[in-house]
């Protein structure tokens, strides 16, 4: 394979228990990779292993053919950017300053606040309509607000890819789909390489080009992301049935979660 | 109001300090001659020292509060300046009396001492999984005990007079200051504020937390081994020449914090700044209170870090950094 990223045989181990063993899988640029499974799979430590946040105990990843491991940190952060888990809120800065030190890889320890760094910083505030709260504090933002100031940071390090850690899970349905309409914009129109953890099995289904279903910390399933709904994976992935109708609205099939039958009396 | 115009302010507060603490207590009735002695000998190199001591320990302070994203995280809670005195006390009592150009032995032994407590303190609370501040917090007072134990024991075995140095020093005093030891001071403290304030961006990352500073590219592990070192360099300089001041580390970045936010562009000069007066003040207040006695600044600076340090456990709990 010579995509943009590869990841051969990746295995990361944390206070030595085993968190991913033997994952293996590339993406192409432009590509939209949702990572699926169980809570405790190792979805997000495949991000933060990716991102340089955990040590890998072994296994390959290159960048373009070349090892991240011969990257300094910061050079990878000129790669690779990372919106973690909602947490923007408890951050105690202003949305600004915040979104601004996404230009941090590109400048050493003297080195002025250029033209170059403005349009990015514009560039990334502009795409995620965040200009109105510039001057707020992040912990006086709403859930929805600050998800965007943390892609528009992200986006301030103009990677080609970009890693998000659960990015719709605490919103409520209006943002998730606000958020959502975002990232495949990013995808789409900015041609973003996106590799998402979700749980939302249905948009992850639709939207995205690829899925890869972790469970375990081993990969159950990996392909297009059109025929995990033809497959019987979904069952072996989350241990629940689950039954699939079309939309009545787009006719597009869904899966819904079967109702657990045995009776609580 | 703008951050530079808060930082103006707080320049023109700290050179009215500078120029008018030399005169507080000057008694009138002496002759002129002995007064002029008393301003150039005694109380400005005092005063210059309180400064750069202050400034010092403000602003490794703010670091360890940066580093750690925790206002209780200073050199203090986390055993940095008990590891230093227990150098500094060990070198008294081991008889130790060398210098290495010019500078004084003691002031290694602390830096020794320091870097030894800090580099226990990270590496044990990074044993347990998941590296967490309240885990850090209770080490560092873990090992402060340990080491001030060590401390009471060196005290003890020692004679009189080595003993009641340890313990006047212990206290934190400003009394015998002079122009050598400003100068002992100055090279260690102005290397550690001149890296600390040239890591600005460095430190506002960390603030943001391990994942976020290292998506941003930031080496975080290289980056807190440096300030580990020069924050413990400052301290352990500190600290050998006038005892374990505490309290000013929490206190006066925090208030700064509230000033200025904490963008340590603005932060890292005001806190220096704030930190060099803070200590002037309590420091004539120290030398003013029972006059012509003196007691020991270490003394008032507790007096004021104890009260502010509850109210702070008090407000922060259930509220992140």
């Amino acid at each position: 394979m010579n995509g943009m990223l590869n990841v051969q045989e990746l295995n990361v181990e944390v206070a030595s228990k085993k968190l991913i063993s033997d994952i293996s899988f590339g993406l192409e640029q432009g590509d939209y990779l949702c990572v699926l499974g169980p809570n405790g799979a190792g979805k997000s430590t495949l991000l933060k292993a990716l991102m340089g946040i955990v040590k890998t105990a072994s296994g390959d990843i290159t960048l373009n053919q070349q090892s991240v491991s011969q990257l300094s940190q910061k050079q990878l952060a000129q790669h690779i950017s990372y919106v973690p888990q909602a947490h923007g809120r408890q951050l105690n800065f202003n949305v600004a300053d915040f979104i601004k030190m996404g230009r941090f890889p590109y400048h050493s320890a003297f080195s002025d606040w250029t033209s170059t760094d403005k349009q990015a910083m514009d560039r990334a505030i502009d795409i995620t309509k965040t200009s109105d709260f510039l001057s707020r504090q992040m912990q006086t933002l709403s859930g929805g607000e600050s998800q965007r100031v943390m892609i528009a940071a992200a986006l301030c390090q103009q990677t080609p890819l970009l890693l998000l850690d659960e990015p719709t899970s605490f919103l409520d349905p209006l943002h998730q789909v606000e958020v959502h309409q975002l990232i495949r914009q990013l995808n789409q129109q900015h041609n973003i390489s996106i590799i998402e953890v979700s749980h939302d099995l249905n948009h992850a289904a639709h939207h995205s080009k690829h899925i890869l279903a972790l469970k375990n910390g081993k990969t159950l399933w990996y392909g297009q992301s059109a025929e995990l709904l033809q497959s019987s994976h979904l069952q072996d992935l989350y241990d629940q049935q689950f039954v699939f109708t079309p939309h009545p609205q787009t006719g597009a099939m869904v899966a819904l979660p079967c109702e657990l039958s045995n009776d609580v009396s | 109001m703008k951050p530079f115009n808060i930082l103006i302010l707080i320049l023109v507060a700290t050179i009215s300090i500078l120029l008018i603490s030399p005169y507080l207590g000057l008694n009138s009735s002496t002759n002129a001659e002995i007064q002029q002695h008393i301003l150039t000998q005694l109380r400005i190199p005092r005063i210059l020292f309180a400064f750069i001591a202050g400034a010092g320990l403000a602003v490794c302070g703010m670091v360890f509060q940066a580093m750690f994203r925790n206002p209780l995280a200073t050199p203090f809670t986390l055993g940095v300046a008990s590891g230093a005195s227990l150098g500094a006390a060990l070198y008294v009592f081991l008889g130790f009396s060398f210098s290495i150009m010019s500078i004084d032995g003691s002031t290694f032994a602390a830096f020794l001492g320091s870097l030894i407590a800090i580099s226990f303190v990270y590496s044990i609370s990074r044993l347990r999984s998941g590296f967490s501040t309240e885990t850090l917090l209770l080490t560092g007072v873990a090992i402060s005990f340990f080491f001030s134990s060590l401390i009471l024991f060196t005290q003890y075995m020692s004679n009189v007079s080595d003993s009641f140095q340890i313990l006047r020093w212990l206290m934190g005093s400003l009394t015998t200051v002079g122009y050598r030891d400003v100068l002992q001071l100055l090279p260690f403290v102005s290397v550690c504020i001149a890296v600390i304030l040239w890591l600005s961006r460095e430190l506002n990352l960390l603030m943001a937390g391990d994942d976020i500073a290292l998506s941003r590219g930031l080496a975080v592990q290289k980056t807190r081994y440096l300030l580990f070192f020069v924050t413990s360099l400052c301290v352990g300089a500190i600290v050998a020449l006038c005892g374990p001041i505490g309290f000013i580390g929490m206190m006066v970045p925090h208030i700064c914090r509230l000033l200025i936010g904490s963008d340590h562009h603005w932060l890292t000069p005001a806190t220096l700044l704030f930190g060099g007066s803070f200590l002037i003040i309590c420091d004539s207040i120290a030398r003013l209170i029972i006059a012509p006695a003196e007691i020991p600044v270490g003394v008032i600076t507790t007096l004021l870090g104890g009260p502010f340090f509850l109210w702070l456990l008090i407000k922060s709990r259930n509220k992140s950094f």
